[in-house]
């Protein structure tokens, strides 16, 4: 079980991009998106085998050609500036059925994600993922971002349309990031790496659905490329934002009016710190949850 | 314990040059485990070795089948005669990858395996008096060569349809392909509504094929009476069922049923068989 080169590769400074599937599919679709719009190359693979299950074989007059597993690779793009590593992995590695990677095996791939990061003298490492709100899915979502050290929160006061767990009112700062997207947070800490994870938001009535939410992903990837400061057309993100957008809207006008009225409030919903008070109540935040609940339950879909 | 796999290991069969065939549980119509069980009892295959379950099973309490509590069990027969290793287990929870190459390498490493055979059951929806076909898939070019001469579906294409994943034995020929190990996948279809119970004509044609293939000598007169009897309750259910014998008549024809019908006909034979017939 390790990683495998395709060829070796020398780069300067270079930071560290990686991303799984998680909600909403934000984080990936950002460190895919990123990957396309740069043409960066893949230059190394984790070996899947001990990680995942195949997903796919070929059979070709009756003899097995191939067994396809979920992909875990490395790319890689020179800037002139900062160089990049993008890791794109296709699957959390699962056990016990759960729903995101933890125990050993996800502890064995954020150690060889860092280990190839490491290799390549690599400063930083970033993460994408989603973050439930309680916005509304016409509002731009804002981006959480949580660094595993003190000395990076500066820099992420300055990123636009960015908040810390700290900002986000009743959050008092604590929270959690599972899987993969998180872990990679950790483990850097302990190898003495700085890292970041940026978090697109997601309204919380879409988090619990089978869809991708590519304006999160363009939320995240704004902020990525800010603090890269590296310059990508986004144009490709804001055809898919628009698509998922009517498919949301379709979906949003099968709400009944009672539960869509209170939904509506959350346009008016604003990042107040703790100390001011914000338009809407707790008490009128359960209740939207509650409804909002009641109402997926009954439809057979999670929140 | 002498072996660097995760398996206890008894007394070992000193093989030197052997054929290793390997059945799962809970497989349709039981069929890899009713094989093994059935070879085992035959040829007198005697307990070596069984892979330890704590790196692959939940070991979270105990199943309950059939009234008794079952553990899991993953266990290696010899059969000395004809050096032959049989290995029936359950599905592994965790690690398959990790679990089918301590197979390997137990039957590698400590019986000489030359070659390996695993058979599984292909829900099938044809009628139980379509003759049974035996489809092969096998690891290396040299396999399919040399089983050209048996009465083999071997040219089959296949690509794993979206949203389903390929099977342990799929997984097991790649490792073994990686391994250079010669290695055939047996597959043999069985009607959907005896796929929850069992199907001796099936687990016939299985064997009949292990039995040329590896000189094993068997007669059959024991399994050839089962398939005589549940062809009997099968015709019993058709002449007290108009409904059964209906829709089993269109599936002889070729023709399908609707998910409705399959159900149906399902509930009623399952049900039928477990009466006694």
């Amino acid at each position: 079980m390790g990683v495998r080169f395709l060829y070796e590769v020398q780069l300067e400074n270079p930071v560290l991009v990686a991303s799984w599937p998680g909600i909403g599919n934000i984080g990936i679709i950002t460190v895919d998106a990123l990957r396309g719009m740069l043409g960066a190359e893949e230059f190394a693979e984790i070996e899947p085998w001990d990680f995942f299950y195949p997903r796919r074989a070929l059979l070709s007059t009756g003899i097995l050609q191939h067994l396809e597993f979920p992909g875990s690779r490395f790319y890689f793009k020179r800037t002139g500036r900062k160089d990049l590593i993008l890791f794109v992995g296709e699957e959390q590695p699962r056990e016990g059925g759960r729903a995101y990677a933890e125990g050993k095996k996800a502890y064995h791939m954020a150690n060889l994600v860092l280990d190839v990061a490491e290799e390549l003298k690599c400063s930083r490492v970033y993460t994408a993922g989603a973050a439930g709100a309680l916005t509304h899915h016409t509002m731009k979502p804002r981006v959480w971002a949580v660094p595993n050290s003190e000395s990076l929160i500066p820099e992420i006061r300055g990123y636009e349309n960015t908040v810390l767990m700290s900002d986000i009112e009743g959050g008092g700062g604590q929270g959690n990031i599972t899987g993969l997207n998180g872990l990679l947070l950790g483990v850097a800490k302990r190898r003495g790496l700085e890292a970041m994870c940026l978090m697109g938001e997601i309204p919380v009535y879409l988090q619990g659905l089978p869809l991708s939410y590519p304006k999160a992903s363009k939320s995240v990837l704004e902020v990525l490329c800010r603090s890269l400061n590296i310059d990508v057309p986004l144009g490709k993100l804001d055809e898919s934002a628009e698509e998922m957008e009517r498919s949301i809207e379709e979906f949003y006008r099968q709400i009944p009016a009672e539960i869509r009225g209170q939904l509506d409030r959350l346009k008016d919903v604003t990042y107040a710190r703790p100390a001011e008070p914000g338009p809407i109540t707790d008490e009128e935040k359960r209740r939207i949850m509650e409804d909002v609940e009641t109402f997926f339950k009954k439809r057979g879909e999670g929140v | 314990m002498n072996c660097d796999c995760p398996a206890s290991n008894r007394e070992k069969p000193g093989f030197r040059n052997s054929s290793l065939v390997l059945g799962w549980s809970k497989d349709g119509g039981n069929l890899g485990l009713r094989t093994i069980n059935y070879l085992n009892r035959k040829l007198e295959g005697q307990e070596f070795a069984e892979i330890e379950p704590e790196r692959f099973f939940s070991l979270g309490g105990v199943a309950i089948r059939e009234d008794l509590a079952r553990f899991p069990e993953s266990k290696f027969y010899a059969c000395q005669e004809h050096e032959l290793v049989l290995f029936r287990s359950d599905f592994p929870e965790a690690e398959p990858y990790g679990f089918l190459n301590s197979v390997l390498d137990m039957a590698v490493r400590h019986c000489g395996m030359k070659e390996l055979y695993t058979i599984g059951a292909m829900v099938s929806f044809s009628a139980h008096t379509t003759p049974r076909q035996l489809f092969a898939v096998v690891s290396l070019e040299e396999m399919k060569e040399a089983l050209s001469q048996y009465d083999l579906v071997g040219d089959t294409d296949y690509e794993t349809p979206p949203g389903e994943r390929p099977t342990l034995n799929s997984f097991l020929l790649w490792i073994a392909k990686r391994r250079s190990i010669p290695a055939v996948s047996l597959w043999v279809p069985i009607p959907f509504y005896l796929a929850g119970r069992e199907d001796p004509q099936a687990q016939r044609k299985g064997l009949s094929f292990l039995n040329e293939r590896l000189g094993l000598k068997l007669d059959f007169d024991d399994l050839d009476a089962e398939i005589r009897a549940q062809n009997q309750q099968l015709a019993r259910a058709r002449s007290g069922f108009p409904q059964v014998d209906d829709y089993i008549g269109r599936l002889e024809s070729n023709l399908r049923l609707s998910e409705e019908e399959n159900a149906e006909l399902v509930r009623r034979i399952e049900g039928f068989l477990r009466a006694g017939g």
